[in-house]
Parts: C-alpha cells; structure tokens; sequence
C-alpha cells in the first residue's frame, strides 16, 4: 500500500492508476455486461462499416465489432497477467538458483541465462509456440518462458546487489540458514523493484499477447483476444480499417495503462536527479555607493590577496524549504598563503569551495558581497574572461581520484586541453607541456604515462595528475577539497609533500578542504574551523593545540585519538549530532552541543569577531575554560578524572 | 573468550596466471581476552583475513584454530563474529534493530527470554532498550555502529572482528565508539581482532598489533613497542606519514 | 579507502595489442558458446515437439506409408544423439535440412529470402540510431537540471506512448493512412525504394523511441559525474564538454541497451513483414510455424538467432573500441 499512495502524489501516477482501473473495470464486467450481444450473430449485416448501430462496424459475421473488443478485454489482460506470473515465477527460481545450488550449478545457470537473455523474447516465444502449439494455454507458456530469462537476469543483479551488502554477511556468519537468509534478508529488499518491473513486463506480455495471436498462434477460435481480432481485421482493411485498428488502439491503451502504472512507481521509489548549476548573484540588500566602496576598500588594502569572498551564501531547494550549506563566509587568502578549512559533514565546507570556483549549478543559488580572485570580480563582470582567467590562474583538486578523469580518454590529452584551449599552444606543444607537467608532479615515465588511460593511474598517480592539471597554466591558488581522503596514508603524505614543493617554488597559495584536523596542522598556515555553514573560528594553524577559542574547536581537537593521546582516559567525545542543515535553530547552531551554552547562546547567534592578533572566533563565551569534567585544550593541564560524554 | 590462531594462512583468488594472493601465508595469534591490532593500507589483505576467520573468504591454505582446534561453525552458532565497516550496509533496512539482533540469538529461548537478552544487549552498548522497535533508518551512524556490536555479542562469540568500525563516521562520533570498545573488551574480556588502517586509533584500543603489508605480516608485538621502537622499513614509513608525526611538536 | 595499483607503463604500443588480442580471443570464445547453444536449441526446438512433426505437417489424410517414407528420408528414426551430429554436421557444411512441405533445401529458401529481410534490417536500424542518438542528447542537453519540464514531459510521453505501439500495429496503421486513404505509397510486396518507406518506419520507429529516452538519460547520467565537473573545472566551453568529453561516455553507457533494442529490431521483421506482404524470411517463419513445416522453422529461427549474435558482437566490438577499461574488465 506503501506503493500506491506514493503513486498517487504525482499527476502522472494518478493518470496511470485511473486507465489501469478502467481496463481491469472493462476487463471484469464486459463480458458480463455485453457477453452475448457480443456473439450475437447477424447475417443480414455482415462486414459493415462504422454506424450508429455499429460504431466501429461488424465483422465477417455481422457481430458488433466494439462489443467484440471489450469484451475481448478480460482474455488479453487475464493471459498477459498469467503469462507475466509465468515469466516472474521462472525468473525468480532461475535468479535464485545460484544462491541455493551452490557455487558450480549457480554459476552454470548464471551462464545460461546470459546466453538465453541476448535473444529477443519473440523469437523465444517463437520459438516456445512451435514447441507448446497454438492455443492460449501454449502461448501463455510461449511468452511466459520467453519472459523469464530477463527477468531471471533482474533478479540476479537485484541480489547480488543485496547479497553484497554487509548484513547478509552478517547473518550467514551469525549462523543463519542460507535459505532463511533468503526469505527474511534478501527477498523482502528486491521486492519493491521486481514489483515494478513485472508491471512493465505485463505490459510486454500484452503486446506480445497481441502479436502472436496476430499470426495466428495464440488464441484459436471461437475464443478471441485483441491480437486475433486484428487478424481478422487486417483482411478487410480496404473496407473497413478500423476493424483492424481498434482492436489495435485497445492493445496500446491497456499496455499503456500497465506501463505507465509500472513507471510511476519507478519513479516514486527511484531517486531524482538533483541538479546545481551556478548563477553567482549579488545579495540584494546592498545599497548602491557600498559595493564600490567595498571592492576598492580590499584593493587599497592588500595588493597579493589572491582571493577574497565576503559574506558568501549558497541555498538549494529542499523538501521542506530551502537548505543552506553556506550561510555567510567570509574570508581572504594571500599570494602563497595556505588556508585550510575543516569541519565535519554537514559544516558546507566542500560547498564553499566549489561555490568559489563557480561550479555550483542551480537550482543551487550562489551569493556573495563580494568576490574576487586576483583582483578580478567574479560576480559581475566578463564571463569569457573570467573563464580563462580561472582556467590558468586556479587550479582545483578533487576528493575522488577514481572519478575525477574521463576514462575515455588519454591522461596526456587531458591535461593538454587546458593549453589548447587558453593558452592558444598547438596539439603538439600541449602535449609536450603536459608530459613536462606530469614529470613535475614525480611521476616517472611521463611520456608514456600521458599515453595511458587514468584507470592505468593508481589513486595516489591520479591525484598528482589532477595537480599536474591545474599546473599547466600558472596557477595562483590551488582549491584543494578533500584531496587526500580517499588515499592511503604514506600516499597522502607524498600528495602533501608535492603540495608543499609547489607552493614553495612558485609562491602559489593554497586553500585546503579536510575534515582531518591533522593534516590541516600539518599542512596550513591558517585554519578556518566551520560549523553549520559558518566559519566559527580563524586561527593560525600552529595556535591550534594551544589557543584554540571556540569550544567546538577544542571539542574537535579533543576528540581525535591520535600518538600522544592518553591510554587511561576515555577519549572525549561531542554530544549529540552534527546539525542538521535543513533545521537549523535560532541562536548558535553549536549551542546544543556546547557544555558552556547558556540562554544567550540559544537565544543570540554570536558574530564573527575579530581580536587584537586578528584571529576571528564566533562565540559569546570563547576563551573560557571549560566546565570541569570537559576536555580541556591541551596545555599541559590534565585534569585526573575526565568523563568522556556519550553520544 | 578464547585464543585465536592463524596458522601460516595464504588466501589466494582466481587460479593460473590471473591469481592474486591476498594473504600470503601470513601467523598471528590473538591471545586469550586481548585486543589485537591489524594494521595496513589497502591492498594489504587485512580485510580479507579478518573475512577468512569468519568464514567469508576461503582459505586456500593453512589453518585457523580455535583453541587449539579448527573452528567447527554449527548450524545457528559460530564462535566468530564481525562488526563492519561500513554503519548503512550493516543492518537491513526492512528489520527492526531488535530483531536484527535477535536474529543472531543462539537458539532454545523463549521469545520473552529473547525479548530480554536485546533488552540487555541495547543497554550494554549504552542504547535504549525502547529502540528495538526502531528501524536503522532513523539512527544516526554512530548509534548504528553500536547496534552492530551488539548483534555481535548476540551471538555470545569467542573472538570479535571489528573491520575498519570507526573509519565511516564523523570524527566527533568515533570516540563514543571506541570507548565502549574499550569498555567492553574489559567488562567482558573479549579477544579481539581490530582492523583499521589508522594507527592512533589501534594505539588507544589494542594491547598487541600486527603490520601487514601485501599480504604479510612485516611486523608484529605489544603496540607500545611497536609504534615506539619500530623494527621494520615499511613500519617506520607508515608512523612517519601520519600528519604532524615529522613536522609539528607533539601536543602536550 | 582505494589505491589502485596501477597498471605498468611498459611499452604501451604491445601492451595494448596483448589486450586487444586477449580480448577479441575472449569474446569469440563467448559468441562459439553461445552459438552452440543456439544451435542446440533449435535442434531441441524440434525434438520437442509432441507427437509426430511429419504426420502433423503432412495432414492426417496423408497415408501411413508416405508419412513414414518421409520420415526415413528425414532421419527421424535414428537415434537422437546420431540425429543431433547430422545436424551439426550438416551445419558446417551448410545443410540445413528439407522443407517438408516444399521439398526444397530449407538452405536454399532462406537464401532466397533473407536479403528482403536484412535489407529492412539494416535500414531500419540506421534510421533508428540517426534519429534517437542526436535527438536524446538534444534534450538532455536541453532539459537539465530542472530546465525545460515541459519539453522533458512532452518527450518522455510521446516516448512511452510511441514505444507501447506494437509495430505490427503502427505497420496497419500506416498501411490505412498512407496505402488506403492517401495511396501515396505502396503497401505489399518488395519493390522500388519507396516500397521500403513503410516498412521501415514501422519497425524504426518505436526501437528509436526507446533508443532516445536511454540515450537522454545516460547523457544526463554523464552530465552530473565527476570528471565532467572536472572538464568545467578547466574552462572549457561547454561545447566540447558535451562532444567531447559527454558524449563518448553517453554512448559506450547506452550501448549494452541500445544492442538489445537494436537485435529485438531484427526479429521485429517477423510480424511487420506479415503486414506488408514483404518476401523476407518474416512471412517465411510465420507461415512455416502456421504449415508446421519444422525443418524450415528450424533454419529460420536459426538465422534469426545468428543475427542476434551478430548485432551483440558487433555492439561489444564498438564497445571496446570507444571505452578502453572493457579490454581490461575480467568476467
């Protein structure tokens, strides 16, 4: 029932559900209705066309010939509702054969069934109707049968695709049977989709009902369905076409019926393609004289800020409203500085980064004060010239390496493009700068290398690759988004090290996205720390351990095990979970997790504020020391009995 | 809670030229009521060992004793059980959590004796015995990760195999984890295999640990030991990546 | 946490000729296996049937002793494994068996018929694929990211509604609309090339229909990954993202689909044939199924399981070529 309802939420699901009811009405009651004036025979009027008395007309035996298509309703929807059963059943038994038989036997009918599943279902029908005869039991088995290899199929990769997931594992070695395994863990999840699919598949069933009846191995008479109506209709075309067609257009409006009925309900379980494309805007509060004032405010200000974004703000769409990852950050790098920005899931981190690099895409919206990159405005401005601007000037690395390559194509040519097209060299002098590029990102034989295809890279490779990429042109900042996450960690460590040479060599800043606090000590000169969409403190990196303000900062350091954390003591923890960014509350989003929240903590949210050292700390309690009993950063005070929190 | 041996163990996958060993004849024991540590990156084989003692990955040679003897998995009873990595693959979305762990409840009780021993498997793990009736969807992962401890311990095991059960969640949550790991291993005296690739946190949980590199164990003794006086290349390679290790002076 | 190991970059020219070498060898290994599978099958097909095939073509007003005179000439009273190896045999060397109703090698009917066939075949794949292809990346380009909803409805209906069309059944109707009320075009037979018209809309269309909505929805699929992320990382106008970078991608996704749309086009000619009086070996299996006339039926389903193969292989050839982790990819 859960199936229905969610179809009946969409316009299309409600359409679909209506003509499936009437279909399965007709397919009832007509022959209860119009039975025998239906097989009423009419000599004085035979092969007559369309009437008033006879809308579509009579056929060879002066038998009303609508009549004879409703009523011929409930055969071809019973047959193809059986024949889709018949498909199903055998579908289910051939997929789960190879969980059940074991290793050789499954593997066997797993081969068969590749084979058997490369041929059309009417040539296997075809094939089936000699074997079973004429007739609709024949026909039922015919298609039925012709169904079950690709349903077979289905069910194969639906439960391999629950078998590999961790709790079937986990129930086989908590000793549970193979078989109950299978009723109680893998049937009940493949369901919903193998529902779905055989309503499609009825839909199948009946058009292939209607085919083969058409050539007269389905239905014989005096028993007659859609299809064997169309026969007869066909010969007498010239006269009468619609004999033919209407037979025809009730074929296409109950498979519609199933088809459609069977979509929305894909769709209703399935996911939706969220889309994000990018239009920075300006925010619209501002009054006309500030933005000059602004822009030229930062100018005057610092000749090598490489970039500078104030008060940047991202939402998208959401169920329930807008969601906003991003909720006014402002921040500004210099030419060769390394800023890191770290966070747990849910802070916007990585959406900060890739609303500066302008590839958030709608229905995400990007705003901003201000925003600029080597002094050039990216919210107005010239598009083409911002684009190659940002195509040499900024190069970014992504968290995943497995993906971030088109596997189509060479490495070498990959990284050539961005030659090719900004930097207006040849094909030939691209390529001889990509290769040089791969050479100084360490990796050896770069020649033959950029001849490769990435998945010929290993992860760590890649990820050089991908910095290798954004050297091509001469890059001023490197826009890092978990680059080293998904890597080993002697890997990580060399990606880290090549990081490093660049920025020394060529005084190239670097902003670093982690969640791993660790790596942003290691690596950075300043440490953004955000929380819920806003930065809460900017500190620099070698202040982390020892002068860290915020009370979530503190947490977070805390709560990390790492060599030196002390084996006695329960490690700390966070209270409660990372907030939701869809519910945020009204005062300081951290307060509900915060031991030295008060009423103003909830009531208020507390500004970004700058101190005298020009740190920036976000809390009306920063600096204070921490309840006894909580973490306490690291200064040499250790207090004896610590109570880890739970969560 | 018994002592766990792999005796000279290969896992080998695919035959002739295509094969590929992912334990390469590889001799631990985790002793009786200690936590041991595996220690590896990917491609090390740690996580097909860990599925070759619990029966998911078949052992092309060698044995892996119990006590001295070959594991004999009984029909609704093994004496090893494994807490996965990842916290939103590990329960079936369509059971209730506390029928996911009564799932793994040896048999013979009565469904009120069932009812019972959840409620006192959810409070062990410091959840609300209320919860059974919970479906995974609406726990966060960390509560999750939780649920699959206890239908480990469900299944009253000799040895536990925890496979990388910290690395999917957030930083603030794991701690809570590895706490009642810790807190565990002492109420109950579990022996235990502890698989991560993160060396801090293997240094907070286990008593001994092992380094494997390809399919080998390179290095292997009290984890102090180890991490402080490492014998092995490979080892000291893998101390001296960890972040601030080389550069930053230690906290304290 | 995955680290590739990564694949040596030894001297990349044989290296890549080894793959190409031991992927072809695979996949002619499969298409041997799946033929003879095919072959067994009809073979089966036949002996399946119950009662007697040669009495049930004959008619049972045929006498005793012709039937069973047949029946000898026919071989159907050795024993079936002896049957199964003439038949292999007689395969290799292109027997096919008698018809028994014409008395004619069952090889040389088919012969005479298949080009009428393969002429609709191939036509109507080409027609096919030149319409989908473009059309489904035009409105995925189109209707991205939430834009164009009214286009992505009006598609995606006219899609399902022309797809339920039988192909048969749009074949009468374009009999009705352009041979009987507009006489435009000719509506039986194989003749000019305005003969061909008919027939191969009828058989293009709804495959094309199905064809453009896998196409646009692997092309938006393609649309969201990372590496295109990646190219608009690097500036490029957009374009080459969508020719270079999208599309080769959209294509290698559709085309394990677009293989099985394009093969059931193949043996769609069977009924669209019967609509249009068309001289292939569509009427030929019809009618032969009808005469129960298995020998003939045996050679044509054959030739139609043949051709299946054929679509699939070339389809994985194509594969290969534009996406270089298949050479690689084990089973």
């Amino acid at each position: 029932m859960n199936i229905l309802t969610r179809i009946l939420r969409t316009p299309l699901g409600i359409a679909a559900v209506v003509m499936l009811t009437l279909v399965v009405a007709t397919a009832i009651f007509a022959p209860i209705l119009w039975g025998e004036e239906a097989a009423a025979v009419d000599t004085d009027n035979m092969l007559a066309g369309p009437s008033l008395e006879h809308p579509i007309g009579t056929d060879q035996l002066g038998r009303d010939l609508l009549l004879r298509v409703l009523v011929a309703t409930r055969l071809s929807v019973t047959l193809a509702v059986l024949a889709t059963l018949v498909a199903v059943s055998a579908g289910l038994i051939l997929g789960v054969a190879p969980l059940l038989l074991g290793r050789h036997i499954g593997r066997g009918v797993t081969w068969l069934v590749g084979v058997a599943v490369a041929f059309p279902g009417l040539l296997l029908a075809l094939s089936f109707a000699v074997i079973f005869g004429s007739g609709w039991l024949g026909a039922v088995l015919a298609i039925g049968l012709a169904g079950a290899p690709s349903f077979a199929r289905l069910c194969q990769t639906l439960i391999a695709g629950v078998a590999s997931r961790d709790f079937v594992a986990a129930a086989r070695i908590g000793g549970v049977g193979r078989f109950r395994v299978l009723t109680r863990h893998v049937l009940p999840n493949i369901g919903e989709p193998l529902i779905v699919n055989a309503t499609i598949g009825a839909g199948g069933a009946l058009l292939a009902f209607a085919g083969l009846s058409f050539i007269g191995l389905g239905v014989q008479p005096p028993d007659y369905d859609w299809g064997r109506l169309m026969m007869e209709g066909l010969l007498g075309i010239y006269v009468n076409p619609l004999a033919a067609l209407a037979p025809g257009m009730a074929v296409v409006i109950a498979g519609l019926s199933f088809n459609l009925v069977g979509e929305a309900a894909a769709r209703s379980l399935g996911i939706q393609v969220g889309g994000f494309t990018s239009k920075v805007r300006k925010a619209a509060s501002k009054p006309v004289t500030a933005p000059a004032a602004v822009v030229a405010a930062d100018a005057a200000d610092n000749d090598d800020v490489v970039l500078d974004v104030r008060d940047l703000r991202v939402s998208f769409p959401g169920p329930a409203g807008d969601v906003r990852p991003v909720r006014g950050v402002s921040f500004s790098v210099r030419r060769g500085e390394a800023v890191g920005i770290v966070g747990e899931s849910g802070s916007g981190k990585s959406v900060t980064a890739l609303s500066i690099a302008q590839l958030v895409e709608s229905p995400g919206v990007v705003e901003a004060k201000a925003l600029s990159f080597l002094g050039e405005d990216l919210v107005h401005g010239d598009t083409a010239r911002h684009r190659k601007l940002l195509g040499t000037s900024l190069a970014m690395v992504f968290q995943d390496p497995m993906t971030s390559f088109n596997p189509t194509k060479r490495m070498g040519a990959q990284l050539a493009e961005v030659a090719t097209e900004h930097q207006g060299l040849s094909r030939k002098e691209a390529l001889a700068r990509a290769i040089d590029r791969l050479d100084a990102v360490r990796i050896t034989d770069p020649a033959q290398r950029a001849k490769q295809y990435p998945h010929e890279f290993s992860g760590g490779m890649r990820q050089r690759a991908m910095i290798g990429m954004g050297l091509m042109g001469a890059p001023a900042l490197i826009i890092a988004d978990e680059p080293t996450t998904a890597l080993d960690v002697t890997v990580q460590q060399q990606v880290l090290d090549l990081l490093e040479a660049i920025r020394e060599r060529d005084d190239v800043a670097l902003l670093l996205i982690s969640h791993d606090v660790s790596v942003v000590a290691e690596v950075c000169d300043r440490v953004l720390v955000m929380y819920a969409g806003r930065i809460v403190e900017d500190l620099p990196a070698a202040d982390l351990a020892t002068a860290a303000k915020h009370p979530y900062t503190r947490a977070l350091l805390a709560a990390v095990p790492d060599m030196d954390t002390h084996l006695h003591l329960p490690l700390a923890t966070i209270a409660g979970r990372p907030v939701d960014p869809a519910q945020l509350p009204e005062g300081c989003a951290y307060a509900a997790r915060c031991p030295l929240a008060d009423a103003r903590c909830r009531a208020v949210d507390p500004h970004l504020a700058t101190d005298e050292d020009g740190d920036r700390v976000a809390c009306w309690r920063a600096g204070e020391p921490m309840p006894l009993g909580m973490p306490q950063v690291r200064t040499g005070v250790e207090t004896n009995e610590t109570e880890g929190v739970l969560v | 809670m018994s002592e766990l041996r792999f005796d000279d163990v290969t896992v080998r996958f695919g035959a002739g030229r295509t094969a590929t060993t992912a334990v390469d004849g590889v001799s631990l024991t985790i002793p009786d009521g200690e936590v041991v540590g595996l220690v590896g990156e990917s491609g090390s084989g740690k996580s097909t060992l860990a599925r070759a003692a619990v029966g998911l990955a078949p052992i092309t040679s060698g044995r892996i004793l119990l006590d001295g003897a070959p594991i004999a998995p009984r029909r609704g009873y093994r004496p090893l059980q494994m807490v996965f990595q990842d916290p939103y693959s590990s329960l079936d979305p369509r059971m209730s959590i506390g029928d996911s762990i009564a799932e793994i409840i040896p048999r013979g009780l009565s469904r009120a004796a069932r009812r019972d021993e959840v409620a006192r498997l959810l409070e062990l793990v410091h959840l609300d015995p209320t919860h059974a009736r919970a479906y995974p969807g609406h726990l966060s992962g960390g509560m999750r990760q939780r649920v699959a401890l206890a239908r480990a311990l469900a299944g009253r095991p000799e040895v536990l195999v925890a496979d990388e059960i910290t690395s999917a969640l957030d930083v603030s949550i794991q701690g809570s984890v590895l706490n009642l790991v810790r807190e565990l291993q002492a109420e109950l005296g579990l022996s235990m295999l502890f698989i991560s690739h993160n060396l801090a946190v293997v240094r907070y949980v286990a008593s001994r640990v092992a380094v494997m590199y390809r399919g080998r164990i390179v290095e292997e003794g009290p984890t102090l030991q180890i991490l402080e006086d490492p014998q092995h290349e490979y080892t000291r390679n893998l101390l001296a990546a960890i972040p601030g290790r080389a550069k930053t002076p230690t906290l304290i | 946490m995955t680290t590739a190991a990564a694949l040596p970059a030894e001297d990349t020219r044989t290296a890549r000729e080894n793959r190409w070498l031991r992927f072809t060898l695979r996949r002619s290994g499969r298409l041997l296996a799946s033929l003879w599978v095919l072959v067994t099958a009809a073979f089966l097909m036949m002996h399946l049937v119950p009662g007697d095939p040669v009495r049930a073509a004959m008619g049972p007003t045929a006498p005793a002793a012709v039937v069973e005179a047949r029946r000898e000439s026919l071989g159907l009273n050795d024993p079936i494994w002896q049957q199964y190896l003439d038949y292999l045999q007689g395969l290799f060397t292109g027997d096919l068996g008698t018809s028994i109703g014409s008395q004619l090698p069952v090889a040389e009917t088919i012969a005479q018929r298949l080009p009428a066939t393969a002429a609709l075949a191939v036509l109507a794949f080409l027609v096919a694929v030149i319409i989908a292809i473009p059309t489904g990346i035009a409105i995925a380009v189109a209707t991205r990211r939430g834009r164009g909803r009214r286009l992505e409805l009006g598609f995606t209906s006219s899609s399902v509604f022309i797809s339920t069309i039988p192909d048969f059944l749009l074949g009468v109707f374009l009999v009705w609309v352009f041979g009987v009320s507009l006489g435009w075009l000719p509506v039986a037979g194989r003749g000019g090339p305005e003969s061909y018209i008919l027939p191969v809309i009828a058989l293009a269309v709804g495959p094309a229909a199905i064809l453009a909505r896998i196409v646009r929805v692997e092309m938006l699929g393609v649309l969201e990954t990372d590496f295109v992320r990646t190219a608009r990382a690097k500036r490029l106008p957009l374009w080459r993202i969508y020719l270079s970078h999208a599309l080769p991608n959209a294509v290698t996704a559709s085309l394990t689909l677009a293989g099985l749309m394009l093969s059931s086009l193949v043996v769609g000619t069977v009924l669209v044939e019967s609509v249009f009086a068309w001289p292939g070996l569509g009427s030929t299996i019809v009618s032969s199924i009808q005469l129960k006339d298995y020998p003939l039926v045996q050679g044509t389903v054959l030739v139609y399981g043949v051709g299946v193969l054929v679509v699939n292989t070339i389809v994985d050839l194509v594969l290969a070529t534009l996406d270089p982790r298949t050479t690689v990819a084990e089973h």
